[in-house]
């Protein structure tokens, strides 16, 4: 009997262990390594706790930038607030060289695009390129304020832009099975129309105090992260658009692209996995003459692949640095 | 005599064919008179337009004015000159505005008009999902309405539906809409003060 219970535990340990590993795909060499936090500007105990499971994870999983979905400060925004909101619980990440990329959130002073440590290079909305040879395009949103101007800048970005992958990030989730806010409608009627157009592939967002992966809507996978400090317990009920969802933990997501493969894990702040899947790009054969198109077919635990539809053209960016917007 | 017969019916054809082709060529007098009855509408609401527009250009030539005086916005990895940057702005905003009312820039006509604007999008279709979007998780903020009031950055700034802006005339960078809770306010986006509101906005 003590036999089989040793037994029992050491499998235990084993499982728990292996839940604690980075696995693969993500990880890849030579991949662009990024994480993905939101909702996270509280300066308590939570966002410590995710913070320093972020920079633990970062001796396994190399990342060189972060994206934030928003609500970076939460309440007042005093010179000191800044540093307990951000500096300090990053202040490993910020020392080893890891940029911060923030979008606007709900709770955010449109005048943090002037804090350095965000590179929103003074702009509310803006597109970067981390790496010149990665093929990949970044567009933050500022969802608080959708005008036409932001939406002829965002459509003209996404035109120019030749790169295999466009991701977007912003506060407002378009979908959503969250009870307090849910789907945002009407930002969805606005942005939707302009990603399934230009060919953006995945799309983060904050907001909604929970993690959950929505299945690919239009051809576009679109994650909710917005649980890095904030949690509310018990508020997302699954639905037909629900992949995956959490809502008992603070959590953050590690993703990795290369090539035509974006692999995700989410983590919780003890350091379970508790999501994880591979969205890939497969080249569609065109008639001689048109443009190559993509679609995403994700292979993720739980998600219906998309159906195969063209979409948006592939080719490189020629160069890599932020497009200002506003 | 009997082509005699004829000469005061073609003479009366003739007096015909003339109105009727004037009649194509002008408008009668009675259709002057009376344009169509959408016109004076479309004719007022420019009018109200264009006004707007003036008046929010003197407040942008005036924010940049003073704006030139004051410790510059731009990047920086030290909040603390943000922060300053802002309250120097918003000081001699105050200041230079300092006999400022409610409503000179949202004058009663343009509060009219703005709220006929954003009416579709209130009572149509979407109208409970752009109530909901403005109401947001934590309900209206607590925001002291009050012309050249700082809005209070402990405070969340509620997103403003892209459907109703869609309604509005667009902004210049330096002045964004918000909405408390049936309010509409006009806020300086760099000095974070505000410049004007609109009660019972929403409806």
């Amino acid at each position: 009997m003590r036999r089989v219970i040793v037994t029992l535990l050491m499998c235990a340990l084993a499982v728990s262990a292996d839940a604690r590993q980075l696995k693969p795909p993500i990880g890849k060499p030579d991949s662009i390594k990024f994480a993905v936090i939101g909702d996270s500007g509280t300066g308590d105990q939570h966002q410590r706790d995710v913070a320093k499971q972020l920079t633990e994870r970062r001796a396994q999983f190399p990342f060189e930038f972060v994206i934030m979905m928003g609500d970076n400060l939460y309440g007042s925004e005093n010179p000191s607030d800044y540093a307990r909101k951000f500096e300090e619980p990053y202040a490993p990440l910020l020392k080893a060289g890891v940029k911060f990329y923030a979008a606007l959130g709900n709770h955010d002073d449109p005048n943090q695009r002037f804090y350095k440590p965000f590179n929103m290079n003074g702009e509310r909305y803006y597109s970067f390129k981390p790496s010149l040879t990665g093929g990949v395009r970044f567009f933050a949103i500022d969802s608080n304020y959708i005008d036409k101007r932001q939406l002829d800048w965002l459509d003209k970005e996404l035109a120019a832009s030749g790169s295999d992958w466009k991701i977007c990030f912003f506060h407002h989730p378009p979908y959503s099975s969250g009870e307090t806010h849910g789907s945002s409608v009407v930002i969805r009627e606005q942005l939707e129309p302009l990603f399934v157009k230009h060919g953006v592939t995945v799309v983060f967002t904050g907001h909604e105090h929970f993690y959950e992966r929505i299945k690919p809507q239009k051809g576009v996978t679109y994650f909710i992260q917005g649980s890095s400090a904030k949690l509310r317990k018990g508020d997302l009920t699954q639905s037909e658009l629900t992949a995956k969802g959490y809502d008992s933990g603070y959590t953050f997501m590690l993703v990795d692209i290369k090539g035509d493969e974006l692999s995700f894990q989410t983590i919780s702040q003890g350091g379970q996995v508790i999501d994880s899947g591979t969205t890939r790009r497969v080249e569609v054969t065109t008639p001689e003459g048109e443009r190559p198109v993509t679609t995403p077919i994700p292979k993720s635990r739980g998600s219906s692949p998309a159906p195969a539809r063209p979409r948006g053209q592939t080719g490189r960016d020629q160069a890599a640095p932020a497009q200002p917007g506003r | 005599m009997r082509q005699l017969r004829y000469i005061p019916v073609s003479i009366l054809l003739c007096l015909l064919l003339s109105c009727a082709g004037a009649a194509q060529e002008k408008p009668s007098p009675s259709t002057r008179q009376k344009p169509s009855p959408s016109a004076p509408a479309v004719n007022a609401d420019a009018a109200t337009l264009a006004d707007f527009k003036g008046r929010l250009t003197k407040y942008i030539e005036l924010q940049k004015d003073l704006a030139d005086d004051s410790p510059p916005l731009k990047e920086t990895s030290d909040p603390a000159k943000i922060d300053a940057a802002q309250e120097v702005l918003g000081a001699k905003i105050r200041a230079a505005r300092k006999d400022a009312m409610p409503g000179d820039i949202f004058t009663p006509q343009t509060r009219a008009l703005f709220r006929r604007l954003m009416y579709p999008e209130l009572k149509g279709e979407d109208g409970p999902e752009t109530k909901a979007t403005i109401t947001g998780d934590d309900g209206p903020p607590k925001v002291p309405l009050k012309v050249n009031a700082k809005y209070p950055e402990t405070q969340p700034l509620p997103t403003v539906p892209p459907n109703l802006l869609a309604r509005l005339p667009q902004l210049p960078e330096d002045v964004e809409y918000r909405i408390v809770g049936k309010t509409l306010i006009l806020r300086d986006v760099d000095a974070n003060i505000i410049v004007d509101f609109m009660p019972n906005a929403i409806r």
